[in-house]
């Protein structure tokens, strides 16, 4: 574990030291990505915070559930979605060696609606989903620890050249 | 502020790991922007279009790392008057393979980068690898090379 690790590893605040510091450190939490969701609502765990880069995974399981859904609907666009589904699948694993834990399982990803209408349309859907996983995944990559930075950034140039590939 | 006033404060915020990268993608994008010499007279129409459009973005990345590396005080070495490449280019698919190498290459190079810059720094590197791999992407493309996409851009193999 490098340094930038362990200082990461401390900036993953418990719970309960962030409740005790919401009072003055509103501002440092939302430094860290830790705004709203998974705070005060539901339950990300008895004492650690949500990874920050959780939402990255989600969306890389996300992805990969539309294009599964795209080849069932449009079974010749196999050859050329499939490699990025296959993309997508390993950025999840990729991401969950990086933030171990638990959390390392397919999260339950609502079931995807199928893309509609004619290819042409599905590859716009398809486009318009990369598009936002990838600025989902630049904010993740501006704020990530040097430990993190070239995955992340992998990540969101892969998504880019997904959008790409389905033009 | 005066220029002797803000090269000072520039310099206290880079550190020597993040000139060393910057230095390095100097380097890459000079190289990159040799090869497309070869590249460009191989290719015709739109893919030689599309050889002049990346080497002027090429060409904008290194005048702004040239500023950059001033700006904080750094050496800026001269481009070198040739490159050794990787393989001869003597046709169109050899044009087309060394486009995909050059931008792979590149992309790597600010890959790298990420991890020792921050802010600014880093957002011009992501912006540089994301447009590197959209661009080997579409060379792939041009080449006929499938898939055209890689799994982790910039990522040594």
């Amino acid at each position: 574990m490098g340094a930038d690790d362990r200082r990461y590893a401390e900036r993953r605040w418990t719970r309960r030291a962030l409740l005790r510091a919401a009072g003055t450190g509103a501002a440092g939490a939302a430094a860290y990505g830790l705004t709203g969701c998974g705070l005060f609502d539901g339950d990300p765990g008895p004492e650690a915070s949500p990874d920050p880069l959780e939402p990255l995974r989600r969306d890389a399981f996300r992805l990969a559930a539309l294009y599964d859904a795209a080849v069932v609907a449009h079974p010749d666009l196999a050859a050329r979605l499939n490699p990025i589904r296959e993309a997508h699948l390993a950025h999840a694993k990729a991401l969950a060696t990086v933030i171990g834990g638990a959390s390392s399982a397919a999260p339950d990803t609502a079931a995807p609606v199928a893309p509609g209408g004619d290819a042409k349309a599905a590859l716009a859907e398809l486009r318009a989903a990369e598009q936002d996983a990838q600025r989902t995944a630049t904010q993740l990559c501006l704020q990530a620890p040097a430990s993190r930075a070239a995955l992340v950034g992998s990540i969101v140039a892969a998504r880019a050249c997904h959008q790409e590939a389905l033009r | 502020v005066s220029g002797e006033r803000r090269r000072a404060r520039v310099m206290s915020a880079v550190d020597d790991r993040a000139i060393a990268v910057l230095t390095a993608a100097l380097a890459a994008e000079n190289a990159a922007i040799f090869a497309y010499g070869p590249i460009g007279v191989r290719l015709t129409e739109g893919a030689a279009a599309q050889a002049r459009s990346a080497e002027a973005v090429h060409r904008t990345r290194r005048d702004a790392l040239v500023v950059r590396l001033t700006d904080a005080g750094a050496a800026v070495p001269p481009a070198q008057p040739a490159y050794a490449l990787p393989f001869p280019v003597n046709d169109r698919p050899s044009a087309l393979r060394l486009a995909v190498d050059l931008e792979d290459r590149t992309a790597a190079v600010w890959r790298a980068a990420l991890a020792e810059t921050t802010e600014a720094d880093r957002r011009d590197a992501l912006a540089a690898l994301v447009d590197c791999a959209v661009r080997a992407t579409r060379w792939r493309r041009a080449a006929g090379v499938n898939p055209t996409t890689v799994p982790f851009p910039g990522k040594p193999a």
